[in-house]
């Protein structure tokens, strides 16, 4: 899921402090599970921004909704009502949900509320870690279900670098060397000669680096 | 039917009520009762109920789990050949409307069927 962090709230205050009237729209999905979407997030948001101290002149007014996905024009368009009078709307969704907004709301100035930072999972209650850059040629299958590109900070698809040691990055104590988890999951699964293996050159060009990506399916499959 | 499913470890400790980020789940106190109320539409599945109960009460499966809701039930059109059920006759009906001709109660088989036979009767005849 794309987890994402609430930006400071100086810095939303700043953005929001030229208008009188702000509509907060939450999202319903993937935010909301990391709580930093959804309802709740939204109304206590609203309550923080309603202070004084965050303004040099008079507080804006808040009004909370929130939308299951913010990300899917058709359905912000037939079911996002917002107040007729909302100066600016603030989206506290992942950077695609701000965006749907900004198509949306034409004349409206959408700003966000959150920091998109990864796709990533749950690994402890209140704990989620990056797990997937959406590269967009997977190589999981040949490593042990452990991203290297997402969890290696060099992204390397042959083996350590020489920073690794005992089973950490040179980065960070705090971050696993992914060539250690997957050697270990290799080992685990009884498939350490995929570890000679050699991985072609990889294609970059699904990645960021070929530009924005889209995917269309047919009529028929819509 | 309700997919909020609590067992007897619920102590109505509202750990759940105050740790849904969607607002899904709210209590009421009425005289000597404390009722949990949870809305589907509001729920983003998340688990987090699920997660911070200390009681382990909420049965989360019944969320992955659970029988289907009846929507709406509409009577069927069969083909007047094998009996299959084809679409329904509001479906009939709307599309009769669109193309402005009735449509056969034939399956796409018989419809196959029913073709053939009748383009080797308009041959047939053509060359005789």
């Amino acid at each position: 899921m794309i987890v994402a962090d609430l930006k400071p709230l100086g810095e939303i205050a700043e953005s929001i402090s030229p208008f009188q009237k702000v509509s907060i729209v939450a999202c319903g999905g993937c935010v909301s599970v990391c709580l930093t979407g959804g309802t709740a997030s939204a109304d206590a948001l609203a309550r923080e921004l309603s202070h004084p101290r965050q303004y040099k002149k008079r507080p804006p007014i808040f009004d909370t909704t929130t939308i299951q996905r913010q990300c899917e024009k058709d359905f912000v368009a037939a079911y996002l009502k917002i107040p007729d009078d909302a100066d600016a709307i603030l989206s506290m969704a992942c950077g695609a949900g701000v965006q749907t907004l900004a198509e949306t709301f034409g004349k409206v100035p959408i700003l966000p509320a959150l920091n998109t930072s990864f796709l990533g999972s749950l690994d402890e209650p209140g704990l989620w870690r990056e797990k997937c850059q959406g590269c967009g040629s997977c190589v999981l299958a040949f490593t042990g279900g452990i991203c290297p590109v997402t969890r290696c900070a060099k992204h390397l698809l042959n083996g350590p670098c020489g920073g690794s040691t005992n089973g950490k990055c040179e980065i960070s104590q705090d971050v696993d060397c992914a060539w250690q988890l997957i050697i270990d999951r290799l080992k685990v699964l009884g498939r350490l000669g995929d570890y000679e293996k050699l991985f072609p050159i990889k294609d970059w060009s699904s990645d960021r680096g070929g530009g924005p990506r889209s995917m269309q399916f047919s009529s028929e499959e819509t | 039917m309700s997919y909020f499913v609590v067992n007897e470890n619920c102590n109505g400790c509202l750990a759940c009520v105050e740790k849904c980020p969607a607002n899904a789940l709210r209590f009421q106190d009425n005289g000597e009762n404390r009722t949990i109320l949870h809305n589907m539409a509001r729920c983003v599945r998340c688990a987090n109920c699920w997660r911070v109960c200390p009681q382990q009460a909420i049965e989360f499966q019944h969320f992955m789990e659970n029988e289907w809701d009846e929507i709406i039930s509409l009577g069927l059109v069969h083909c007047r050949v094998c009996g299959e059920p084809i679409y329904t006759a509001d479906l009939q009906k709307t599309l009769t409307g669109k193309i402005g001709s009735e449509i056969e109660d034939l399956c796409p088989k018989h419809r196959e069927l029913d073709f053939a036979a009748r383009q080797a009767l308009f041959l047939s005849r053509r060359t005789a």
